[in-house]
C-alpha cells in the first residue's frame, strides 16, 4: 500500500539487490525541542539522534513529561524543533505534516467531529482529493479493517471509547498511510479493550506494511507490538536506550508475553526507564 | 408512545399550576381591594380586554407588524453578525484592527442610540428596523467570533494532519464546530430583536404592539394595555419555542441546544 507513495524506480532497484537494506523513513539528527512554559522556554529534548526504518514498528517510551508526545508531534510535522535540528522524512526535511504520514491522537473524543457520522468522519481526509466512488470504497474498506462496518451511520458520541478510537484508526487507514504515528492510542481504554485493539493494530500493520511509531507508557504494550523500543531518559531527555525486540511474529497475547525473551526484555526496559529517577 | 402522549408529558404541569395560582391570587387581591390602584386591572378584566381587541380586529395587525419587523430585523442582524463574525474570527489581521472600536462600541448601552436614531431617521419603519438590527447584531457577532476562535486545538491538529486545504478547513471543520455557539447567539438576538422592536414602536415608529400599548395607556384603558403586554409575551415565547425546535431538528448532536461543545 505504501507503494502508492514511493517512487516506483527505487522500489524496483531495491528488489534487485540480494539483501535490501531498508531505507530510513525518519531520520533525526541533533534534534532539540523547546516549548514555552510558565518559566520561559523549557528544553524538553536535547540533541536526539535516531532513525525509523521503513516498515519498522518502533515504540517510544519514557516517564511522563519526557517528551514522548512532543517527539511524535515533530515526526508528524505538527510541531517544529529548535533551529539546527534535522528531521527528515525520507530525503525531505519535515516542514508541516508530510504526505502519507497520519497521526492517531490520544484524545479520541476530541479528535472526532461530533456532527459527522462515523463514515463521514472516516471520509474527512479524502474529501476533495479522491473521486466519490473511491472515497466510498476506501471508507468501507477502512471500517471493515477495524470491524466497525455496522456502525457506519452512527454518530461517534454514541459509541464506546474503544469504538471511537477504532473510528480514528479507520480515518487514518482510509488515507492509506505509509506511516502511522500513534500517540498513546489505547491509554484511556480498559485492559480487555486494549488487548483486542493491540491485536487489531498488529493485524493492520501486517496487512498494510506501514511504518509505525507508537508512543506508550505501558512496557508490555511496547514490547508486544514493536520491533524496537526507544527509551527516553533524563531531563531534558535524550534516547537512553534502543532495545530490539526479537520475538517472532505473529505474536500472541499469552505465548509471547510469557516467553523468556519477552521477560528478559521487560526487565531491561523497566530498568532503563527507572534509571536516574530514584 | 404516541406523539400526543409525548406532548402531554412535555408540558410542565406543576409550572402551569403555579402560574394559575399566581393569577388567581392577583385576581383575588384586586377583587377584595388588597391591591387598590385605579389602573391595575385583574386578570379577568385583562382577558376581557384581549377579547375586545381580538373581535375589533385591532390585535392581529399590531402583532403581525411587530412579528414582521422582529423577523426581518433578526434575519438582517443574523446575516450581518455571522458574516462579520466569520471575518473577524478567521482573520487575525481584521481582528487586531477592529477590536478597539468593537470593544468601545459594545460598551455603550444600545438603548442610548434610540434618540439619535429617531433624530436621523424620523418616526418611520426605517428607524425601527435600524434599531432592531443594530442591537440584534451584537450577540450573533460576539458568539460567532467566540465560536470560530474557540475551535478546539485537537480539531485544528486533525485538519493539519489530514492536509486539508484552508477552504475545507473552514467549511468542514471550523464553521460546523462554531455552530452550537452561533445558535446560542441567534437565539439571544431573536429575543432582543422583539424587545427592541417594541421599544422602537413605543418611542418612534407609530405602528405595532409598542405603539398600540402606548395609545391604550394614553387613552386610560389599562385592560387593553395589559392585553398588549401579554401578547408581546406570548409572541416572545412562541418565537423562542419555534427557534428551539428548529435548531434541535437541524442539529442531531449532543451539543445542540447548549452553548459550546463538550469540555
Amino acid at each position: 500500500m505504501k507503494a502508492n507513495e514511493q517512487p516506483v524506480a527505487e522500489q524496483a532497484s531495491a528488489e534487485d539487490r540480494p539483501q535490501p537494506q531498508p531505507r530510513n523513513t525518519f531520520e533525526c539528527r541533533n534534534l532539540s525541542v523547546e516549548l514555552r512554559s510558565s518559566g520561559g522556554l523549557a528544553c524538553i529534548c536535547r540533541s536526539i539522534d535516531f532513525e525509523v526504518r521503513e516498515g519498522e514498528f518502533v515504540s517510544i517510551m519514557g516517564r511522563s513529561g519526557s517528551g514522548k508526545t512532543t517527539l511524535l508531534r515533530i515526526l508528524g510535522g505538527l510541531l517544529s524543533p529548535t533551529p539546527g535540528s534535522t528531521v527528515r522524512y525520507y530525503s525531505e526535511q519535515v516542514d508541516g505534516p508530510p504526505r502519507g504520514v497520519i497521526t492517531v491522537f490520544q484524545n479520541y473524543a476530541a479528535s472526532l467531529l461530533p456532527w459527522r457520522t462515523v463514515e463521514k468522519n472516516v471520509a474527512l481526509g479524502l474529501e476533495g482529493k479522491v473521486s466519490k466512488d473511491e472515497k466510498a470504497e476506501r471508507v468501507a474498506e477502512a471500517l471493515a479493517m477495524v470491524s466497525l462496518s455496522k456502525r457506519a451511520k452512527d454518530y461517534p458520541w454514541r459509541l464506546s471509547g474503544g469504538m471511537q478510537q477504532r473510528v480514528q484508526l479507520a480515518r487514518a487507514l482510509a488515507m492509506r498511510p505509509s506511516v502511522l504515528l500513534l500517540d498513546e492510542p489505547f491509554g484511556a481504554l480498559d485492559a480487555m479493550t486494549k488487548t483486542t485493539l493491540q491485536d487489531e493494530l498488529l493485524h493492520v500493520y501486517e496487512q498494510t506494511g506501514a511504518t509505525v511509531v507508537f508512543v506508550t507508557h505501558d512496557v508490555d504494550e511496547a514490547l508486544y507490538l514493536s520491533d524496537r523500543v526507544l527509551i527516553l531518559q533524563g531531563d531534558p531527555s535524550t534516547i537512553g536506550e534502543s532495545v530490539a525486540v526479537q520475538c517472532s511474529r505473529p505474536r500472541d497475547q499469552i505465548e509471547t508475553k510469557q516467553s523468556e525473551g519477552f521477560l528478559t526484555l521487560r526487565r531491561k526496559v523497566y530498568e532503563a526507564i527507572m534509571q536516574g529517577h530514584d | 408512545m404516541t406523539s400526543r402522549m409525548r406532548r402531554l408529558r412535555w408540558i410542565n404541569w406543576p409550572g402551569l399550576l403555579t402560574m394559575g395560582l399566581l393569577a388567581g391570587a392577583w385576581e383575588a387581591a384586586v377583587r377584595w381591594s388588597l391591591l387598590d390602584y385605579q389602573y391595575l386591572p385583574a386578570p379577568a378584566a385583562i382577558a376581557q380586554g384581549a377579547r375586545t381587541l381580538l373581535t375589533s380586529g385591532e390585535l392581529i395587525p399590531n402583532v403581525l407588524h411587530t412579528l414582521l419587523v422582529t423577523l426581518i430585523g433578526w434575519s438582517l442582524a443574523s446575516a450581518i453578525g455571522i458574516a462579520l463574525g466569520l471575518l473577524l474570527g478567521l482573520s487575525p489581521t481584521a481582528y487586531r484592527y477592529s477590536m478597539t472600536s468593537f470593544e468601545v462600541t459594545k460598551a455603550i448601552p444600545p438603548i442610548t442610540f434610540v434618540p439619535a436614531t429617531l433624530l436621523i431617521f424620523g418616526f418611520s419603519l426605517r428607524m425601527e428596523l435600524v434599531i432592531v438590527v443594530y442591537v440584534g447584531v451584537w450577540p450573533v457577532l460576539i458568539n460567532t467570533i467566540g465560536g470560530v476562535r474557540g475551535v478546539p486545538v485537537e480539531l485544528l491538529d486533525v485538519a493539519r494532519m489530514l492536509r486539508m486545504s484552508r477552504y475545507h478547513r473552514v467549511r468542514k471543520l471550523i464553521v460546523p464546530a462554531a455552530i452550537p455557539e452561533i445558535i446560542v447567539g441567534l437565539r439571544l438576538t431573536l429575543s432582543l430583536c422583539l424587545v427592541l422592536a417594541v421599544v422602537a414602536e413605543m418611542v418612534g415608529n407609530p405602528a405595532g404592539l409598542g405603539h398600540a400599548l402606548v395609545l391604550a395607556q394614553q387613552a386610560l384603558q389599562p385592560e387593553k394595555m395589559f392585553a398588549y403586554v401579554l401578547s408581546a409575551g406570548v409572541l416572545g415565547i412562541t418565537l423562542n419555542a419555534v427557534f428551539r425546535s428548529a435548531a434541535a431538528w437541524m442539529l442531531p448532536s449532543p451539543t445542540s441546544g447548549r452553548g459550546g461543545g463538550s469540555p
